[in-house]
């Protein structure tokens, strides 16, 4: 676990670059991460993802399945991993300040 | 109170380890250690121990102790030395701090990848000790949190990610919309009975990695097989469970997935790309059941790949000409025997192809596999610090000119990732699926 501060936020973050805790999460968790997930600007798209996962994820308390992400944004499989290169799993779920799934991922 | 070397104080903080040791008194360690003794350890666990003369042998095996400059700590014979043998030593009477520690040791500084085996001259069996380890660690309930977490999804769901039965066969149904768009009148036959593959996957399939299950059914259409998946509980392979030291419930996990297969009247199963999957339906979920073997026949995708292409069921429409390598996955290699097989696809698929040293049974492990990658990030950085030799392997196949490094197993895939990302060698994983995709002529 390490302390991460940028643009006056502080984030707890776990070994894989998760944020530690849920509550923590603000915008500026998304402009640290998305450098590192190869995504230089965000558009409205990345945001649609983003706030699916986390309205998911508070009322679910797990990430959704990939099939209810394209449900809930209208995106096709293919698009959703052009968006985050990194997946869904990994890539999205992270900017999103989910923790890491667990499995074999 | 005993006193504590700093050695047997556990160094990663981990909630399922913590909040389990908590639970914990010493008397019913010494019980449940003494009782998995008498009941389960027998001639097999005593033989073992005593066999071992401390020869060394098995150390230069094992990418831990390579990696972190030859640590005798992190040797095979020294973990088992730390765990078991302090057990032994001190007839069970071991404190709840002790079993914390053993638990790290165990769960995430031993891939049970028996590179080690092959390499004792009495052929001691340290996976098995690191997993009777593990039992008793799951005995007592001291489990890392994230590997716990997917066990209980095995025992609630019969799948490893939470994934509900609709949501399941849903999955698949896009999938089958999305590849029509590609292929056309394209099928991804749920419940067919009588068919001669069943297919069966594990859970990032349908949860993240969908379009490993569109990819597997444009090959499957492009071959003409005769293929089925069941909407019911069973379609996952995968059990970590094994890994967990939960054996009761692996035996359940096989049979429910065994028996989806046997409700269907499927001829056999094929199963995706993932090594402890295979090692728990090929190896040992399957003993526990009291089978020698599957009681049906089974291939792993590697073979089933291979057949498709000795029976000429697919052709190349061109080579993928980006360089590659191979990496043997441990449970599918050392396990199962299909190095040769997989270099058979690979020839027939990509124009150019480098070995990685040492290669086939002589592979490094990923450090991923043994549910180690599925103990979660409070051990990442100790995974891949700890599999510096693969980063050096690697890095030398790159210097020979391989670009993709193709990884015919899910944890395998992860846990290179992260290797090529910490080391920054700035390689990309495959499966051989996605080469074979790629590549085939799909008219």
């Amino acid at each position: 676990m390490a302390l991460v501060e940028f643009e006056g936020s502080s984030f707890n973050v776990d070994e894989d670059g998760f944020i530690e805790d849920f509550a923590a999460y603000n915008e500026s968790w998304v402009q640290l991460v998305k450098k590192e997930e190869g995504i230089d600007e965000l558009n409205e798209e990345h945001w649609k993802v983003i706030n699916v996962l986390q309205d998911y994820y508070k009322k679910n308390g797990i990430a959704p399945m990939v099939r209810i992400l394209s449900k809930l944004t209208g995106f096709k499989l293919k698009h959703i991993y052009e968006l985050f290169p990194s997946g869904p799993g990994k890539g999205a779920c992270k900017m999103a300040g989910l923790p890491k799934p667990t499995g074999c991922v | 109170m005993t006193k504590q070397s700093p050695a047997n104080i556990a160094t990663i903080p981990d909630e399922g380890v913590d909040k389990g040791g908590q639970r914990l008194t010493p008397e019913q360690v010494t019980r449940v250690i003494r009782r998995m003794f008498e009941e389960e350890g027998g001639a097999r666990l005593k033989i073992y121990i005593e066999t071992c003369v401390h020869c060394g042998l098995c150390s230069d095996a094992c990418h831990f102790y390579l990696s972190n400059n030859k640590d005798p700590k992190f040797s095979p014979a020294g973990k088992v030395k730390q765990t078991l043998g302090i057990i032994i030593q001190k007839k069970g009477r071991v404190s709840i701090d002790f079993i914390k520690k053993a638990s790290e040791i165990a769960f995430t500084e031993c891939n049970l990848c028996k590179r080690c085996v092959m390499y004792c001259p009495f052929g001691i069996d340290i996976a098995y000790l690191m997993l009777f380890m593990r039992r008793i660690c799951h005995k007592l309930g001291v489990v890392p949190q994230y590997i716990q977490d997917t066990a209980h999804s095995h025992s609630v769901t019969m799948n490893q990610m939470w994934v509900k039965e609709d949501e399941w066969i849903d999955t698949l149904q896009w999938q089958e919309d999305e590849a029509r768009d590609e292929i056309e009148n394209l099928r991804i036959p749920l419940e067919k009975e009588g068919a001669e593959i069943f297919y069966s996957v594990i859970g990032p399939e349908p949860k993240f990695r969908a379009q490993l299950i569109y990819q597997t059914a444009v090959i499957m259409n492009v071959a003409g097989m005769d293929w089925t998946m069941p909407a019911t509980p069973g379609w996952d392979n995968s059990d970590m469970c094994m890994y967990t030291g939960d054996d009761e419930m692996a035996a359940r996990l096989k049979k429910v997935h065994f028996e989806a297969a046997m409700r269907l009247k499927t001829k056999r199963i094929v199963m995706g790309e993932c090594g402890h999957a295979f090692r728990s339906v090929y190896d040992v979920g399957n003993r526990h059941l009291g089978w020698k073997m599957s009681p049906l026949p089974l291939i792993h995708a590697i073979e089933f790949y291979y057949e498709l292409f000795r029976d000429k069921k697919l052709r190349v429409k061109q080579k993928y000409d980006i360089p590659v390598t191979l990496h043997d996955p441990c449970n599918v290699v050392r396990g199962g025997g299909l190095h040769e097989l997989a270099r058979y696809v690979i020839n027939e698929t990509c124009s150019r192809f480098v070995e990685m040293h040492p290669n086939r049974e002589h592979n490094y492990c990923c450090a991923a596999g043994g549910g180690v990658i599925n103990c979660g990030p409070p051990y990442s950085k100790k995974r891949v610090i700890g599999n510096k030799v693969k980063a050096d392997q690697l890095a030398d196949a790159k210097a020979r000119g391989a670009k993709i490094i193709i990884a015919p197993c899910h944890n395998c895939h992860a846990g290179l990732e992260d290797i090529v990302k910490y080391y920054d060698l700035d390689m990309e994983i495959k499966f051989l699926g996605d080469i074979i995709y790629e590549c085939i002529d799909k008219t």
